[in-house]
């Protein structure tokens, strides 16, 4: 088994003091060990951003793709690589942006993939322009007046595409997190874990404390994780209220949605279940397929 | 109207009408019929970008001897609405036939002006023959198939087992209900009593032919390289080859999947390289626009993907079903930044299954992106060939890694060759980071800011360039070492330009051609060393600015001596090859011809 520790290269993360990044990377460190994950037996596909930034923190056999577009490598992966778990990072700025396209579609064909959103609801890393999760009327350098649209919810959308494994999770409790990667990790499907969390730098209205006076656990509430309906209900009414209270909007974490009997994408192919490098290993004899044009 | 042009013992067969009337799949039987009688065949596919009405044309050129491309005249022409005979009537030879069905064209009011005495109507009942035999409205062309063969005296034997074999899957009151309609066909052609003026001589003997188009030759050459991933957003001309894998695909061990646009699909094809599958994407100019960021992704990730670019007319969606080779500029400077990449033009059905293999090996040797540059005419036309030479096919992965461990392992180690060892997640002790940001040895992108880091990754792979230029295949030319006119091309001009050349060796006039296989790198030696031996260089290219003959002037420091470009859709004519050497000879005969497009001569 690898330890925590053990997944660290010699660079030393980069995100400021108080970036809810720090413990993402604790969590995910934790749940690949305790998952006994192997260096060889799974790979990490990274989006562009500060979440990004955590390629060079973690040794693992992995791709920092472009920005916005972390889902289509990794899928692709996955259908070629059975033999690999696939784990996917991805900001909110980068996957519900530019990337939005591909969450939607991934999570339409359910391949077998891990999906962590780090959703800090802001661009860090291009300093502080609104992101598709940015509140409603909050005022960042590219809205100055306050942003006009309303924020992308990714928890609903994935449900409304039947997202066979649905969770929020909070940067700030690493426990929670971490049991949360696990039963991602654990789950055989697309698994969305969106994780909010406070950017010290740039987001000075969901700030770690506002996070703190609002967050509940879900399975402190009896919650069925199994009812689609209810999940998506909820994912309706979390917090949606640029000024609102910590009475009026509370923000549940925990697993709103899971469906464990549902086919992956995989599974419908057959060509998936081999490693694609074995089909180059020599010629393929097409020999039948030249006579039929003969 | 005495012949102007060499044309060898051949006959030439349009069908025509609109839309949703099967005129490809009856031409594409017809080239079978012919084919499997051992001669040889070219077809040439016209058709506008909608479903049902408009103007679609087959065009089949059928010969006792080796040709190279389509051809303008016909002999032939099957016209399944009265608008057909109208738009083709000028291409019609002494002696050709029209036929039609006088269910929906009058013979009284066919106008065929100063054609009237040398071309002799065939009626054929095409509906009626269809409704006797209780077929369907679609039927028609099969009667139609029947009745060229009848005009032509030609055995009906052929189409009869290929009807059979098509529809052998259905009940067999189905191919014979097909059978009894292309059979009434044929004696109504006969009946006409239009005496056809040549008759194709029986072959016997033949070598085994094969039919195909560039895209299925494409395909198949993939096949054979062990393609593995295979990603498509469905765009014409390309998506032939989508259809086909994924028919075939599965069983074949491919993973096909039809993405959600382009950008998906090259970075689909980004990651199963990563996983050590070899990964294609084909697709054409508006596609490739939408990929030019994962290009360079995969090209400063050293991701080893084939990329097929077959170009329409462009800007934009510009004319969708027909060809041009205006992309070989955007296909050498796609994505922003400078590293290698390798684009190789395939010129005839042959050369598509060649170069596609090859460009496996060449993605694997490189570690870099691979583009196979097409347009129209090469993917969408079918003709007759040799079967593919699978048995010179050969898999080289270069510096591959798949299975065992590795110790110190550094993804982009910087090496002289600039190819680093590529180790694919799986293998024990590979940890790296294949990176769109500029990086370090290991992949680390916080370290390729380094300015020193950045010169030697940067330099690293730029020298795989120079590899390159030691594996790619060389220009190919044909004809004699010296000559007249030496012509200098890429992609599927070659065809028309074959077919001229032979033209014009009728007459007397030597000619030869430099055929430029892989574009980039550019062999800037080989064609500098043909223009130095040439008398008069002419670039023959489909786009309306010169993009090669800019090309040469930019590596070779020469001017080519003429030009010929065709930017309206349509691929080049031998004729007007075979023409505009004549005027550029200064040839004194006559010609009444006027090329159909914008060429000079300068």
């Amino acid at each position: 088994m690898v330890a925590p520790d053990d997944f660290k290269t010699p660079l030393k993360p980069t995100w400021c003091p108080g970036c809810g990044n720090h413990g993402m990377w604790e969590a995910l460190k934790r749940a690949l060990s305790e998952m006994g994950w192997e260096k060889h037996e799974f790979s990490v596909v990274w989006g562009i951003g500060c979440h990004g930034n955590g390629a060079d923190f973690l040794d693992v056999q992995g791709m920092h793709a472009l920005h916005g577009r972390s889902l289509p490598p990794a899928t692709a992966l996955k259908l070629t690589r059975p033999d690999l778990h696939v784990v996917v990072e991805m900001g909110d700025g980068d996957g519900y942006g530019l990337g939005m396209g591909h969450f939607i579609h991934a999570v339409r064909r359910n391949p077998d993939i891990t999906v962590i959103a780090h959703d800090n609801q802001v661009y860090g890393l291009t300093t502080g322009q609104a992101s598709p999760t940015t509140e409603h009327l909050m005022h960042t350098v590219s809205t100055p007046g306050g942003v006009l649209e309303q924020p992308a919810n990714p928890i609903g959308l994935a449900l409304a595409e039947k997202a066979t494994f649905v969770a929020r999770g909070f940067a700030g409790d690493i426990a929670h997190l971490t049991d949360l990667y696990k039963q991602a990790f654990s789950h055989r499907g697309f698994a969305l874990v969106d994780v909010v969390q406070p950017c010290v730098t740039w987001n000075k209205l969901n700030t770690a404390s506002w996070f703190k006076e609002r967050i509940y656990k879900l399975e402190d509430t009896g919650w069925d994780p199994t009812d689609l309906d209810a999940a998506l209900n909820l994912s309706m009414t979390s917090f949606r209220e640029l000024t609102c209270t910590p009475e009026e909007c509370r923000v549940p974490i925990g697993v709103f949605y899971r469906a464990e009997s549902v086919d992956t994408y995989e599974q419908g192919l057959s060509a998936t279940q081999t490693p694609g490098w074995k089909r180059a290993q020599a010629p393929r004899d097409i020999t039948a397929l030249i006579d039929a044009m003969a | 109207m005495e012949p102007r042009f060499p044309y060898g013992r051949e006959v030439r067969i349009r069908i025509g009408g609109p839309a949703g009337f099967g005129i490809k799949a009856a031409g594409a039987t017809l080239s079978r019929v012919f084919a499997r009688a051992g001669y040889n065949t070219f077809d040439l596919t016209e058709y506008p970008s909608l479903i049902k009405g408009g103007h679609n044309t087959y065009h089949l050129r059928v010969s006792e001897d080796e040709i190279f491309s389509h051809v303008t005249p016909t002999d032939i022409l099957v016209a399944l609405d009265a608008a057909t005979i109208a738009l083709h009537l000028d291409e019609l030879t002494p002696g050709a036939a029209i036929v039609f069905d006088p269910h929906d064209i009058a013979a009284d009011a066919i106008e065929l002006g100063e054609y009237a005495d040398d071309v002799c109507l065939v009626p054929v009942p095409l509906t009626d023959i269809v409704r006797e035999v209780g077929g369907v409205r679609i039927m028609r062309n099969v009667a139609a198939l029947g009745a060229v063969l009848g005009h032509m005296e030609f055995p009906l034997d052929g189409l009869i087992d290929s009807l059979r074999h098509q529809f052998a899957a259905k009940p067999p009151e189905i191919a014979e209900q097909n059978v009894a309609t292309a059979t009434r066909g044929y004696e109504a052609a006969a009946d006409a009593h239009c005496a056809f003026p040549y008759k194709l001589a029986p072959v016997t003997g033949a070598p085994t032919r094969i039919l195909s188009d560039g895209n299925t030759a494409t395909t198949l050459g993939s096949l054979a390289a062990g393609l593995g991933f295979y990603a498509a957003y469905p765009m014409t001309p390309a998506s032939s080859i989508l259809h086909y894998l994924a028919a075939h695909g599965e069983a074949e061990g491919v993973v096909v999947k039809h993405t959600e646009d382009e950008i998906a699909a090259i970075n689909m094809c980004i990651g199963a390289a990563f996983g050590g599958t070899r990964s294609m994407c084909c697709t054409s100019g508006g596609g490739f626009a939408l990929m030019v960021e994962a290009l360079g992704f995969a090209g400063v990730s050293e991701s080893a993907i084939v990329v097929g670019l077959f170009t329409r007319p462009g800007p934009a969606t510009g004319m969708p079903t027909w060809t041009e080779q205006s992309d070989l500029r955007f296909a050498i400077h796609a994505a922003q930044g400078e590293f290698p990449r390798v684009i190789l033009a395939p010129g005839d059905p042959a050369e598509a299954f060649e170069f596609a293999w090859r460009a496996f090996n060449l993605a694997d040797q490189l570690q870099t992106p691979v583009i196979l540059l097409g347009d129209t005419y090469l993917s969408e036309n079918t003709q007759t060939l040799a079967p593919f030479d699978s048995a010179a096919v050969v898999v080289e992965r270069g510096e591959l890694q798949v299975e065992g461990e590795v110790a110190g392992y550094a993804r982009y180690a910087v090496t002289d060759s600039g190819v680093s060892p590529r180790a694919i997640p799986g293998v024990v002790g590979a940890q790296q980071i294949v990176n769109s940001y500029e990086h370090d040895e290991f992949g680390w992108g916080s370290q390729g800011e380094d300015a020193e880091t950045r010169r030697a990754q940067n330099s690293k792979r730029l020298r795989k360039v120079d590899l390159a230029r030691t594996l790619v295949p060389a220009p190919r030319e044909y004809g004699p070492r010296e000559a007249d006119l030496s012509f200098i091309v890429f992609g599927s001009t070659k065809m028309p330009v074959r077919e001229a050349m032979a033209w014009l060796a009728n007459d007397g006039v030597s000619a030869n051609m430099l055929q430029l296989t892989c574009v980039w790198p550019f062999p800037a030696h080989e064609v500098y060393e043909f223009l130095e031996r040439s008398k008069r260089a002419i670039v023959v290219e489909g786009n309306a600015t010169g993009q090669l003959e800019g090309l040469i002037r930019e590596f070779c420091l020469r001017d080519p001596s003429h030009r010929i470009n065709r930017f309206d859709g349509r691929p080049f004519s031998p004729e007007q090859i075979y023409e505009t050497a004549h005027l550029i000879l200064g040839d004194e005969r006559e010609s009444d011809h006027t090329p159909a497009s914008d060429e000079g001569a300068r």
